[in-house]
């Protein structure tokens, strides 16, 4: 049955949606809108590979720019869709074109998150989310050039990184105790503090931006602890927030992004969600969890295609991600908020461990410096939600496959 | 320059289930070793260089470089999984007699 097929957010969730929607045999018409103007790409190399000028945008793109039309996706890039009504089926577009849909996908996914900081909209402040806002902060990267990083989350810790590989001096300013605390908590946050400043980061925690100073163009930072940084330009990066505001008036349940089931549907029958958008229910942690990260965009995007095709796939993958800084690779897998004990293999205070968050003895997530293949085999063990022998846990001569149930 | 099978390492070197690197007339090579079925091809994973030897992780003919997640068919060099998009490059190998010898 020919079907109308839509898809609005066109980066690497929506166009892994209309690929596989292809590959899998939809009959009818697929239509991927995106407000960019860009074909689709991949946001993980803009704050490193491509930040740094070691790799052309081409190699980003998720698929040739002409893939689309040869697959008979329809494209309408630079388009923003500004209204969504689920009981008439259609989307509406900024020029007030109607599209109609049978099943829906939305894929919008973040923006970057503001704070109205005094000074904050002086010229050389710069947020990182697009290709664009890659393009900017390149033409300000000159070695020995001052630079305030606001925000020392991932996409911080990678602009700080690739800065400093670049030769600049750069500063980085985080209200928590280290880098990246709130995910992976004090302990593990320290290590890539002593990461960062090793490789030669001046930084500065517990304290926050009061306000940028500058006239027409930011001069220096001051703290609320009463520091002035001077600087040659910022670059802020305080998280995203779910983008959603299409969706005002449309019935569709929005708490912390789009809330979808297991199978990636809204509270509207044939209307989807997948992407850093969606605040999804995960089977296998029995809650709902938005994910901002390279993996979910793909994985998630194709289970909700398959899921608008009637297949009704669950999609109960095990979260993880990785974030390369300097020659360091940093993985997480898994999900926890909370942990009551932190279960490492080899040291902290060295350069390679995994670090596992363990809750009633089971590994809920595991981090990992410079351990890939810990980490990939700490994975059957998040997912199989049994207790685990925590000692065998923590003996590095074990190979971690020795702990995976037997089939 | 023509190619030909160079010998290249001892086939008890290579463990089951495990993954070698060899210098193979200055090319670095990975060989796997899957059941007493041996495949070779390049040490560098497509993505980002990581050493497939080092990172990689073999499931039955499927090589995982646990660096950022990219799988391969050893047999082919097809890319399986993403990030890579671009096929590892695979060599023709044979056994004579305790040695592997690899095409180069």
């Amino acid at each position: 049955m020919a079907r109308r097929y839509v898809i609005i957010g066109a980066s690497l969730t929506g166009a892994t949606a209309a690929i596989t929607l292809g590959e899998e045999g939809a009959e009818g018409t697929v239509t991927l809108i995106g407000a960019e103007h860009e074909p689709p790409y991949e946001r993980p190399p803009l704050s490193k590979a491509y930040l740094r000028g070691e790799v052309p945008f081409d190699k980003a793109l998720v698929r040739p720019a002409a893939f689309y039309a040869e697959h008979g996706i329809e494209t309408m890039f630079g388009t923003r869709v500004t209204r969504i009504d689920p009981s008439a089926r259609f989307v509406e577009l900024e020029d007030h074109r109607r599209v109609p849909f049978d099943a829906l996908l939305i894929a919008t996914g973040g923006r970057n998150r503001r704070v109205s900081i005094p000074g904050g909209d002086l010229e050389g402040i710069y947020g990182l989310r697009t290709v664009q806002d890659a393009d900017r902060i390149r033409e300000e990267m000159i070695a020995g050039r001052r630079v305030v990083v606001v925000g020392m989350g991932f996409i911080g810790s990678e602009v700080a990184a690739s800065l400093r590989q670049k030769g600049l001096n750069v500063v980085a300013i985080d209200p928590s105790k280290t880098p990246l605390f709130r995910v992976l908590g004090e302990a593990v946050g320290q290590t890539i503090a002593d990461l960062h400043r090793a490789h030669g980061v001046r930084t500065i925690f517990e304290d926050t931006v009061a306000t940028f100073e500058g006239t027409r163009r930011v001069s220096s930072v001051v703290t609320k602890g009463g520091l002035r940084l001077e600087c040659d330009f910022v670059v802020v990066g305080i998280g995203i927030e779910p983008a959603v505001d299409m969706l005002e008036g449309s019935g569709i349940v929005v708490d912390n992004g789009v809330v979808v089931d297991e199978y990636c549907e809204t509270n509207v029958s044939g209307v989807y969600a997948a992407g850093d958008v969606a605040n999804h229910y995960h089977p296998i942690f029995d809650r709902r969890i938005r994910v901002e990260h390279w993996q979910n965009a793909i994985k998630q995007g194709a289970a909700a295609a398959r899921n608008m095709l009637g297949k009704r796939v669950v999609y109960d993958e095990i979260h993880w991600f990785w974030s390369d800084q300097y020659d360091a690779n940093l993985q997480y897998a898994g999900f926890h908020t909370k942990w009551e004990q932190l279960v490492v293999r080899g040291r902290l205070d060295s350069p390679s461990y995994l670090a596992c968050y363990v809750n009633d003895g089971r590994v809920d997530a595991a981090v990992g410096l410079n351990r890939a293949k810990d980490v990939r085999r700490v994975m059957p063990l998040i997912k199989s939600r049994r207790a685990v022998d925590l000692e065998k846990l923590r003996n590095e001569g074990l190979d971690l496959r020795s702990l995976h149930a037997s089939p | 320059m023509a190619t030909e099978f160079v010998t290249a390492i001892m086939t008890s070197e290579i463990p089951a289930g495990g993954i070698t690197a060899v210098d193979v007339r200055g090319t670095r090579v990975a060989v796997a070793n899957v059941g007493g079925t041996y495949y070779a091809f390049d040490d560098a994973c497509t993505h980002e260089q990581c050493s497939l030897s080092e990172e990689g992780e073999m499931t039955g003919t499927t090589v995982t470089c646990t660096c950022h997640g990219s799988e391969f068919d050893v047999r082919t060099g097809k890319v399986l999984a993403p990030p890579a998009t671009v096929p590892v490059k695979v060599y023709p190998v044979r056994v004579a007699g305790d040695a592997l010898q690899i095409e180069v």
